[in-house]
């Protein structure tokens, strides 16, 4: 009987002391066998998702590079509300809750704090805009209005693509690998630091090859070359420096309907364009000894993008600054900016024409913030405007208030109103655009800006709910009704005859108006859950109903069609990461895009996966497979021989880092 | 970990052997609770919550601190990236016959009780007014935002590859009135002395 009396004091002793001492066994290991040990990346939803009163989403460096995504806008095609479609191997339709197109004109991008948005043909030309895929930090994607921080025509969203400071990219890293597609690529960084100061070169290339066309005129291959540097500094204790460049040349397969205004009056061109570019950034931090921070940043960016049916160089000058001061219970960020962008166009074919051929682009900006603390780290309340000025429209507001409620450290509540502006570009300031109609009159269609467009202009509303279900489970759910007014519009008047130049055609103009209103509703749920540290499982669903109609008095008889057919209704995506062993990782994402009705295009399931094989400290071997469920399949169309083929891919890649 | 034995008992005790086969059987339920902490890869907040509890040894605070207070608090300021791990570390510790505690804090002007204070990253924006706040206070400051050590923070975390580890900013501890001694300031990656580059 004393025996078993003692064998159960000993198994309580037993018991209780598992439970009462450290259970981390790392407590008792010293300091210098602490910084021996290896870990796993953690997860933690980046901090900004947590606190930020905006439809925000973050994809992490390392979610890019498990996703086997080789350029920016298919790594966008994760983030929820983000609609991605490819046109053909160099052109992708982006948009954010709707309004997706080749050229994204709703959509505000920036690498660094630059903007790679266009006022030529307001938007984005993402076949000319790349970085170093292994130097992204992370890429943060705001749904809705970008507020009053982020500047002109993020009125669905912002994308901000952010690289890594030259501190955390010391080493030399290569990156090689080729495939059917994606048929050679290349990439080295070296990057070293010196007491206070960092910086890092890098190079890369690649060459794509062409993708699926029914035809069989496989004109879309591309290659690509850039280079550029890095370099961080802190100057003093209080001042931080960041300098960086880029210079690149791309050449591209385009194939493009040209017409002319006699005979042959339409031709199909292929031809490689020529696509070159460089910028140089500058930004200065300066902390003040009460706490408050000042930052100046200035940056030249030049495009030469010399296409089959015009020819533009435009070179972008822009100072801005920002100063962030706290009171009492207040945040307040203000700031002025400035951006020149003198462009020149080079007429290449009579039927495209931007009138004056040399023009200065003007832009004046100013903006404030204050978040208000009514419960300090409970409730806050934002309020905010931008206020701009630019050389084609003149002044405009867009202000903004937000309120967030974190009613426990687990969840928390946001919703806002925005009032968003996206003003004209050039091709609704002086541009013509003629295309033959009908051969036999012979009858062209004019596409006119003539400078009496106004911005176009949007009320959005938001709502949002984020919660950390337990430690393994986080939700993100976001909603919306955007109300839009003065959307771009095409009204034609009746055919006019026409002598210069020779030989006499009938053109029929249309005019670019603001004809058309109408609203977006819809919300987009994003759940993350870790069921065991080495398994992540992610998913985001997308739902979107998008409504216009003329205004009375349009004529315009195929925006609203083509508007409402360009997206669609729902999207969803399911991606599982899977670490096999320390050594083997196994990633799979599955995308679901529903139907479009203008292209018509049929609803699409596919699916990419990546092996990863970790050969040692510095070699990763990886097998990545993209668009898999199907030969090809097609998203998008914007060729003139109709959808070109997304095609089943597959590449491998040899990572080294040292 | 196996159950003891009482000297002289022998398996040929009926009564003894059966309790010996629950005894095993049940060992068998406590192998998980001891061992399941290590049979998956540490994460950084592992490693960075034994480096919080650790740094608790080397560190001197003034005799004007707490002598008449017997908890050691660690305090964590913004969102927590421990989850429960930094309570699990310290649960059952002591340092210096006290026993170690975790609090949770909203404001920098609550930090006056604590000993350590991590500053979570998602307050990054706001170390403009968290800072004076506790700079003067015996307080050792701990946070893994990027460039923390020069902005008056007293040991900030980095990442070197797949390993934690951290630097150090000696005149903000000696200006709170700390000691940190030579045995840390030995494994710190770099020790920032006010007025001098960082080696």
């Amino acid at each position: 009987m004393r025996a078993v009396v003692s064998i159960a004091v000993s198994m309580i002793t037993l018991i209780s002391a598992a439970s009462a001492q450290s259970s981390n066994p790392l407590a008792h290991l010293t300091l210098e066998q602490l910084g021996n040990v290896e870990v796993t990346t953690a997860t933690k939803e980046p901090a900004e998702m947590r606190n930020t009163p905006s439809a925000i989403y973050v994809l992490t460096a390392e979610d890019i590079r498990r996703s086997g995504a080789r350029t920016l806008p298919d790594a966008l095609r994760l983030v929820p509300g983000v609609e991605v479609a490819q046109i053909d191997s160099s052109k992708w339709s982006v948009g954010i809750r709707g309004f997706g197109t080749r050229l994204s004109k709703s959509v505000l991008v920036l690498i660094d704090g630059r903007s790679v948005y266009t006022p030529l043909f307001a938007g984005v030309y993402w076949e000319m805009q790349d970085v170093l895929l292994e130097d992204i930090d992370r890429i943060e994607v705001i749904r809705g209005p970008g507020g009053t921080v982020w500047g002109s025509n993020a009125v669905n969203g912002v994308i901000n693509i952010i690289t890594k400071s030259a501190k955390d990219t010391r080493g030399t890293l290569i990156s090689a690998g080729g495939g059917n597609v994606e048929q050679g690529f290349a990439g080295i960084r070296y990057g070293g630091a010196n007491g206070r100061f960092a910086y890092r070169l890098y190079g890369k290339g690649f060459t794509r090859g062409p993708e699926y066309h029914p035809n069989g005129d496989n004109f879309d291959d591309w290659r690509r070359g850039q280079f550029g540097f890095r370099t961080d500094s802190n100057i003093t204790d209080r001042d931080d420096l960041t300098i960086q460049g880029d210079i690149y040349r791309s050449v591209v397969g385009q194939e493009l309907g040209v017409s002319y205004y006699s005979p042959p009056s339409l031709v199909t061109i292929q031809k490689n364009i020529d696509l070159s570019g460089g910028n140089l950034l500058g930004r200065w931090r300066h902390r003040f000894q009460g706490g408050s921070d000042l930052q100046l940043q200035a940056y030249f960016d030049r495009t030469d993008r010399g296409d089959i049916n015009f020819r533009e160089i435009r070179n972008t000058y822009d100072i801005d600054f920002i100063h962030h001061f706290q009171l009492r219970r207040q945040d307040i960020i203000w700031g002025a900016g400035m951006r020149l962008s003198p462009s020149q166009f080079f007429q290449v074919v009579p039927t495209v024409d931007f009138e004056p051929h040399h023009e200065t682009y003007k832009l004046f900006t100013g903006f404030v913030q204050d978040e208000f603390a009514i419960v300090p780290g409970r409730l806050s309340l934002t309020v905010g405007t931008k206020l701009e000025h630019n050389s084609y429209s003149g002044f405009d507001a867009q202000p903004s208030t937000r309120i967030l409620w974190t009613p426990s450290e687990h969840q928390s509540v946001w919703a806002s109103f925005t009032h968003a502006v996206r003003t004209p570009s050039r091709i609704e300031e002086g541009f013509q655009f003629t295309a033959l109609a009908v051969k036999s009159i012979p009858l062209y269609l004019r596409l006119i800006g003539d400078g009496n467009f106004s911005p176009e202009k949007m009320n959005g509303y938001e709502i949002g709910y984020r919660a950390s279900l337990g430690p393994k489970l986080f939700l993100d759910i976001a909603s919306f009704y955007n109300h839009y007014n003065d959307l771009l519009s095409v009204e034609n008047l009746p055919p006019v005859p026409e002598s210069s130049p020779l030989p006499t055609h009938y053109i029929l103009p249309i005019y670019l108006r603001n004809g058309i209103e109408g609203n977006t509703k819809g919300f987009e749920i994003a759940p993350a859950w870790q069921p065991m540290q080495r398994w992540r499982l992610k998913a985001t669903y997308s739902y979107l109903h998008l409504d216009v109609r003329r205004k009375p008095g349009s004529d315009d008889a195929s925006t609203v069609q083509q508007t409402e057919g360009a997206s669609p209704h729902n999207s969803a995506t399911f991606q599982s990461l899977l670490d096999l062993s320390t050594n083997l990782q196994l990633d799979l994402t599955i995308r679901y895009v529903g139907n479009l009705q203008f292209p018509k295009i049929p609803a699409y399931t596919t699916a990419d996966a990546r092996f990863a094989y970790r050969l040692n400290k510095s070699i990763e071997l990886s097998v990545t497979g993209r668009n898999l469920l199907q030969p090809h399949h097609f998203e998008f169309s914007g060729d003139p021989n109709g959808p070109v083929g997304i095609k089943r891919s597959l590449y491998g890649q040899i990572l080294y880092t040292r | 970990m196996k159950g003891e034995r009482q000297p002289g008992e022998t398996l040929s005790d009926h009564g003894s052997f059966r309790l010996l086969v629950l005894l095993g059987a049940m060992c068998f339920l406590l192998l998980p609770l001891v061992g399941r902490a290590q049979t998956r890869k540490p994460t950084e907040f592992d490693v960075k919550a034994a480096y919080l509890f650790n740094f608790g040894k080397f560190v001197k605070w003034p005799s004007s601190v707490g002598s008449d207070s017997d908890t050691f608090s660690i305090c964590v300021l913004g969102a927590n990236p421990f989850g429960p791990v930094l309570e699990s570390t310290v649960s059952g510790e002591k340092i210096d016959g006290r026993s170690v505690t975790v609090r949770r804090i909203t404001l920098a002007s609550q930090a006056a009780g604590c000993r350590i204070l991590f500053v979570s990253s998602s307050e990054k924006d706001r170390l403009g007014s968290i800072m004076p706040a506790v700079s003067r206070l015996p307080v050792l400051t701990v946070s893994d935002i990027s460039g923390f050590v020069d902005r008056r923070g007293m040991i900030e975390f980095v990442m070197d590859h797949d390993r934690v580890r951290f630097e150090v900013n000696l005149t903000a501890a000696e200006q709170a009135g700390l000691t940190l001694s030579s045995e840390l300031l030995k494994v710190a990656t770099s020790v920032k002395r006010e007025g001098q580059a960082g080696d």
